[in-house]
């Protein structure tokens, strides 16, 4: 037993004083007698005794000091040394999904083998768990003890667990020197090498699987047009090549299923032109085994992707143009139409149309929340615009998706009206007297819309090669995120799909941990206690 | 906790108890008993030793010794043979000088002193001589003889010390009482705290033809507490001692025990044929009228 503070232990001078005051009274009168056998014989008829000492209640008022004594002194039982931490690596890496023979995913078995080995793990030792693989998660404690939120098995190791077991061994010891004890959970995939330092429990799954790498999406929206581009992977136990079949289904018109012989490991491309539904769906990517039996595959979750597709727009363009403006527009609107497969509508019609053209005027479209694209327009009416004259310098934004890949170096402008422009996002501009001065934004909103400084006629943008592009690209940006195909899920992680040669190492168990110091305060209290209590009925 | 010292009786026999001698022993008119007493006295002497002098029936308690076995013979009842003393006209007197006798308030033992004093000046005026006889003390056996002795008798009383607990034993007395050549009559002054002691020693001088009366200084704690509240009682004999709070219930449970004590006293000197008498203990001073029952019961 070890004292915090000993000097707790002067009160102990107090049990002479405790003695003395135990003592039973003193009479102060003396009688000599020569009857004290009658005295006595008196005393027994009343069944009394005469007052003494009572040996018995002095050692328990004296338990009850010591025992307050040593609370007081912070007495302890001292601990027997050994680690007071523990890290545990846990893979959740995709390949951690792979089922075993009876259904159960590696991860499910490393959960329950961490709940099952950490109920035993004294109270007083610190866990941390890192999950690695997917996202990083920590937990401490009680959520680590329960194994609580830690996801779903995805992603792949970034880390080596190996390497990082070796850097946290060698590192990882506190100002006291603890080092902490470190656990692995790991299937072994995708790793060269296991740990070497820490305990172990390795859920290894061996067998085939076959695997979606890369799945890429050439639209041509708002036509049905739609090109896919498979990249998949089988993995077999052996060294025959193995049937992988890839399928695509969903909101296509259908299409028969591709099928090849490779051999393990390699990597296959199918290529699949679709034509999509107009009313747009999900469409998923499917890659799998036909020669094996349904189980044969044991992670289905990196066979599938699926990607929601939107509807195609029904384009019809409507055309505004000032007197002064020229046939331009007119020629603008055809091609665009031609571009997208749409029709040029007249603007009194009262119909929705997907794209307003509007060349030069003034006419009210709020930027942002209605699909148009204006050449030189007054989009509010409210001031005199003044004009800027042959703008040199034109440049233009090579990453943005109205112009990435289009070429403008031949654009010429004899007059623009950058006062008309609203505030937006430049993709053109001209060097002006502070500086480059925008020629074209793109205003974001629930309806974007594109709007250029100037009209048709003062340039020659309407004779380059890039305009109808521009044209269709416009037309899609006024359509924004609605035009877009959403994947779902993330692309399956690398290196988690071969099955077939999981890092093995014999599993190790967790060391013994060391027990921890025991206060005794409360038992010395409560002993004190109980002893005064005693003391109340003995006499 | 220190003990005490013993409690000592500086002067048992002041002055005035000395001068006060002389007028009790001619309180003849007063006790109209005395001649019957002497005759009786000397009867009794007659009977213990000696030249024969007669027979007389035998009475219970009789020194079978004495019994006259040819005169059982001849007549078929029992006779005693009557013996005359060579000196007819003597007494003793034991006194206890245990340290039991000095507890008490006044002492017992000023008490016990000035009864012998006064039992043996009535000896020494009365019958031909007394002997006392002191266990414990220096000079354990003195005999006095005539009136003439009474001074030294009180001074032989007065300069007895305390004896030892282990001298002070009856049984030691007795013994003592035997070896005397002239017994006569045995007065035994003593406080009988503890009664089953004396019986075999007052049986052994039973047997030997020798009549006891029994003398009890009383003091006030023969009756009752002296004291209240929370006492130290010690016990001069054995060193004893006993922590007692004194309330109402232990003082009638003690006046209960203490009259079974005087229960058992009377009943020892009567299952030896002999009397006891009890005689208060004068608290101060020294009247005349506090020691005529003395003589009283002498002449009886």
């Amino acid at each position: 037993m070890t004292l915090a503070h000993p000097e707790w232990l002067w009160a102990l001078l107090a049990l002479p004083l405790l003695w003395w005051l135990s003592r039973p009274p003193r009479p102060r009168r003396h009688l000599w007698t020569a009857h004290l056998a009658q005295w006595q014989a008196a005393l027994s008829a009343l069944r009394r005794r005469p007052p003494r000492g009572a040996p018995l209640r002095f050692l328990l008022l004296a338990l009850a000091l010591v025992a307050a004594a040593l609370a007081a002194g912070g007495a302890t039982l001292p601990g027997a040394p050994g680690p007071r931490r523990l890290l545990v690596l846990f893979d959740g890496s995709a390949s951690m999904a792979a089922r075993d023979a009876d259904g159960r995913s590696a991860f499910e078995r490393a959960r329950a083998r961490l709940r099952e080995r950490l109920a035993a793990v004294p109270p007083h030792v610190a866990v941390t768990l890192l999950r690695l693989g997917g996202p990083m998660l920590r937990r401490y404690d009680a959520a680590a003890r329960a194994g609580m939120d830690l996801g779903a098995p995805d992603g792949a190791l970034v880390v080596d667990p190996g390497l990082l077991a070796r850097e946290l061994a060698a590192g990882g010891a506190d100002a006291d020197g603890d080092a902490p004890v470190l656990w692995t959970l790991t299937d072994g995939q995708g790793q060269r090498a296991l740990p070497t330092v820490g305990a172990l429990d390795t859920f290894p799954t061996v067998g085939a699987n076959a695997a979606l790498l890369d799945v890429r999406l050439d639209d041509r929206w708002p036509l049905p047009a739609l090109r896919l581009t498979v990249e998949a992977v089988a993995f077999a136990p052996g060294a025959a090549p193995i049937e992988l079949q890839a399928l695509v289904e969903g909101a296509v018109v259908a299409t028969a299923p591709q099928r090849r012989a490779a051999p393990s490991g390699q990597r296959e491309t199918f290529v699949f032109e679709l034509q999509r539904a107009p009313e747009g769906g999900a469409l998923r990517v499917a890659v799998s085994l036909p020669d094996l039996a349904p189980d044969g595959d044991l992670l289905p979750a990196d066979d599938a992707r699926e990607v929601l597709l939107p509807p195609l727009p029904a384009p019809r363009i409507a055309v505004l143009g000032d007197q002064d403006a020229g046939p331009f527009v007119e020629v603008a609107a055809e091609a665009l139409a031609e571009e997208v497969g749409g029709s040029v509508v007249p603007v009194d019609t009262g119909d929705e149309v997907g794209l307003l053209l509007v060349d030069g005027g003034v006419v009210a479209v709020p930027p942002g929340r209605a699909r148009a694209l204006t050449f030189g327009t007054d989009l509010d009416g409210r001031r005199e615009p003044e004009p800027w004259q042959a703008p040199a310098g034109i440049d233009w934004a090579r990453e943005h998706p109205l112009t990435r890949g289009l070429d403008l170096s031949e654009l010429r402008v004899e007059r623009a009206f950058h006062d008309l422009l609203p505030a937006g996002e430049a993709f053109l501009w001209a060097d002006g007297p502070d500086g480059p001065t925008p020629l074209a934004v793109v205003v974001d909103g629930p309806q974007p819309s594109v709007h250029f400084a100037f009209r048709l006629r003062d340039a020659n943008l309407p004779l380059l090669a890039a305009f109808p592009q521009l044209l269709r690209r416009a037309f899609v940006q006024s359509h924004g995120a609605a035009a877009l195909p959403v994947w779902a899920g993330a692309p399956p992680p690398p290196g988690e799909q071969d099955l077939t040669a999981p890092a093995t190492a014999p599993d190790r168990p967790l060391p013994p941990f060391g027990r921890e110091d025991r206060e005794l305060g409360g038992w010395l209290v409560l002993a004190g206690l109980c002893a005064l209590a005693l003391r109340a009925w003995v006499r | 906790m220190r003990r005490p010292p013993l409690p000592t009786v500086s002067d048992p026999l002041p002055a005035e108890f000395r001068a006060m001698l002389p007028a009790l022993l001619g309180s003849r008119g007063r006790v109209d008993a005395a001649r019957v007493e002497r005759l009786r006295t000397r009867r009794a002497l007659l009977s213990q030793s000696g030249t024969f002098v007669g027979h007389r029936r035998y009475e219970r308690g009789d020194d079978l010794r004495h019994l006259d076995w040819a005169a059982y013979a001849r007549t078929g009842e029992l006779f005693t043979k009557r013996l005359q003393e060579e000196d007819r006209r003597a007494a003793t007197v034991v006194v206890d000088l245990s340290p039991s006798m000095l507890a008490g308030t006044p002492p017992r033992r000023r008490g016990a002193l000035q009864l012998a004093a006064v039992l043996g000046a009535l000896m020494l005026a009365r019958v031909d001589g007394v002997s006392v006889v002191a266990a414990g003390g220096g000079q354990q056996l003195a005999r006095f003889a005539g009136v003439g002795q009474l001074p030294a008798l009180l001074e032989h009383l007065a300069t007895l010390p305390v004896s030892a607990p282990a001298d002070g034993d009856p049984a030691q007395a007795a013994a003592l009482v035997l070896q005397g050549e002239h017994l006569g009559r045995v007065h035994w002054v003593s406080d009988f705290a503890a009664p089953t002691g004396f019986a075999a020693p007052l049986a052994a001088l039973r047997r030997r033809g020798i009549r006891v009366t029994g003398w009890l200084p009383t003091v006030v704690d023969d009756e009752a507490p002296a004291v209240g509240g929370f006492v130290r009682l010690l016990d001069p004999e054995t060193g004893e001692e006993l922590h007692v709070p004194i309330d109402e219930p232990l003082q009638r449970a003690l006046a209960a025990e203490l009259l079974r004590l005087q229960r058992e006293q009377a009943q020892l000197f009567a299952q030896v044929g002999s009397s006891l008498w009890r005689w208060p203990v004068p608290s101060a001073g020294a009247r005349l009228p506090d020691y005529l029952p003395i003589v009283t019961a002498c002449s009886r």
